[in-house]
């Protein structure tokens, strides 16, 4: 057992782990943070998306005992967050989900390309969501979404 | 989907980290960014007793530059490269590559010397450290090492590194301002690991190419570059030229391509050389 201490949606957590856990697993068990959806446990479905230290990342393909001091915010930490608000509200009225699987993930990952690229057109939306799988909505009601969030935000600014 | 029992270490210098790999021995592995590494241990298709990580080695994190190059640590992450964070020696050829690696997601905790001590033959980072010209090194057991980017790789998978080896940086000479470049790779779904991939530096009367995400290390393409350098404009006349180069230089180098990996990866070098004249490259139609 490895004793890491980090800091998950603002609370500082210490606890003994097994080295072998992924970050998924241990703030699914530890930090009850169930918006992490394993998919794919790989690195390709994006299901699992969180932010590390300020940047995105794949809970599944990080192991707990390298998150030694680290940042962790997960969806539940950012309820309240402007930019989660709003793609929360553009999802709904945009059909942007079906069954709601992918839907963390993919708040997460719309977060970060509005952050980085403000309103981005459909080709580059649909490239930087491409790391993101959706089994149900054919991706146009979530594309609709991010960029009806991406305009109310920019409007706002 | 689950990694299996293994032991981590997070040493604080190049130096304990060896003697924490020689103490492992063949059951021992660095790990880096883990964006590779990670998903091959919940497949358990790699198997680790004893986890390395050199994350917590200040000096790999760090990069330098100078007029003549620029040395980027091993783990620096794609994402830092991408975004510029890191001194550009490449005339802009760095970001872009960076920029098309896997997923962002990925791109912010995977490491350009993770992916290089990995050797997967589709890892951008392989073919682009080879065309820059740029100095692989490590340090081991028996002290520092380096070689030049393009004799780094064997065959897939199979580098010059030991099993205690860490690779702990690479050193890039920067290219003239005028130098000009091309890349291009094919992947079916963007994110997925390339199909084939090609990468063209022109600087003055010299050019070098290569091809990468073959079945082992990049190809240099000598018969290419001598016909490149000669290239001031794209005509429609070049690419049956550059065809012939590119056979003969499949033909030299010893290595079997299938005819769709053939196309393919002409496909990818007539976009490249299109690419660094300046150009476009001229998609066929319907894509």
């Amino acid at each position: 057992m490895q004793i890491i201490k980090l800091r998950v949606n603002g609370e500082e957590v210490e606890t003994a782990i097994d080295p072998r856990t992924t970050l998924a697993d241990f703030l699914r068990q530890h930090v009850d943070a169930r918006s992490i959806h394993l998919g794919c446990e790989h690195g390709v479905c994006g299901g699992c998306t969180i932010v590390i230290n300020g940047k995105m990342a794949r809970s599944c393909i990080a192991l707990a005992a390298t998150m030694d001091g680290a940042e962790i915010w997960t969806l539940e930490g950012l309820k309240d967050d402007p930019a989660i608000v709003q793609l929360r509200q553009s999802f709904h009225e945009c059909h942007g989900l079906q069954c709601g699987y992918c839907t963390p993930g993919m708040l997460i990952t719309a977060r970060d390309i509005i952050a980085r690229y403000g309103e981005p057109d459909e080709k580059f939306l649909r490239e930087a969501l491409a790391g993101n799988i959706c089994r149900c909505t054919g991706y146009a009601g979530i594309v609709k979404a991010v960029q009806h969030a991406a305009a109310q935000l920019a409007r706002r600014d | 989907m689950k990694p299996g029992a293994l032991a981590y270490f997070k040493p604080t210098t190049v130096t304990e980290a060896i003697g924490l790999l020689v103490d492992g021995g063949m059951d021992a592995k660095v790990i880096a960014g883990g964006q590779s590494l990670v998903p091959m241990l919940n497949l358990r298709m790699v198997a680790a007793e004893r986890l390395v990580d050199v994350g917590g080695i200040a000096e790999m994190k760090q990069w330098s530059a100078d007029d003549r190059e620029v040395w980027i640590g091993a783990c620096v992450t794609h994402d830092q490269i991408q975004i510029g964070e890191v001194a550009d020696p490449s005339n802009g050829l760095m970001p872009k590559v960076a920029s098309k690696i896997a997923y962002q997601a990925v791109r912010n905790r995977g490491t350009i010397g993770g992916s290089l001590s990995l050797a997967d033959p589709a890892a951008d980072w392989l073919t682009t450290t080879a065309a820059l010209g740029a100095t692989i090194e490590w340090e081991g057991p028996d002290g520092k090492k380096s070689c030049p980017a393009d004799e780094f790789v064997f065959a897939a998978y199979t580098t010059q590194l030991d099993i205690s080896d860490v690779l702990t940086g690479v050193r890039i000479p920067r290219l003239p301002p005028d130098a000009t470049w091309g890349t291009y790779k094919l992947c079916r779904k963007a994110g997925e690991f390339a199909h084939a991939m090609a990468m063209v530096i022109s600087a003055g009367a010299r050019s070098r190419a290569f091809l990468g995400a073959t079945d082992g290390a990049p190809i240099r393409l000598m018969h290419t570059e001598t016909l490149v350098a000669d290239f001031r404009n794209w005509e429609s006349g070049h690419t049956a030229l550059v065809s012939q180069a590119l056979e003969a230089d499949i033909a030299d180098s010893g290595r079997e391509f299938t005819d769709i990996q053939l196309w393919q990866s002409r496909t990818c070098l007539l976009r490249s050389i299109q690419m660094s004249l300046g150009f476009q490259p001229i998609k066929p139609e319907g894509v």
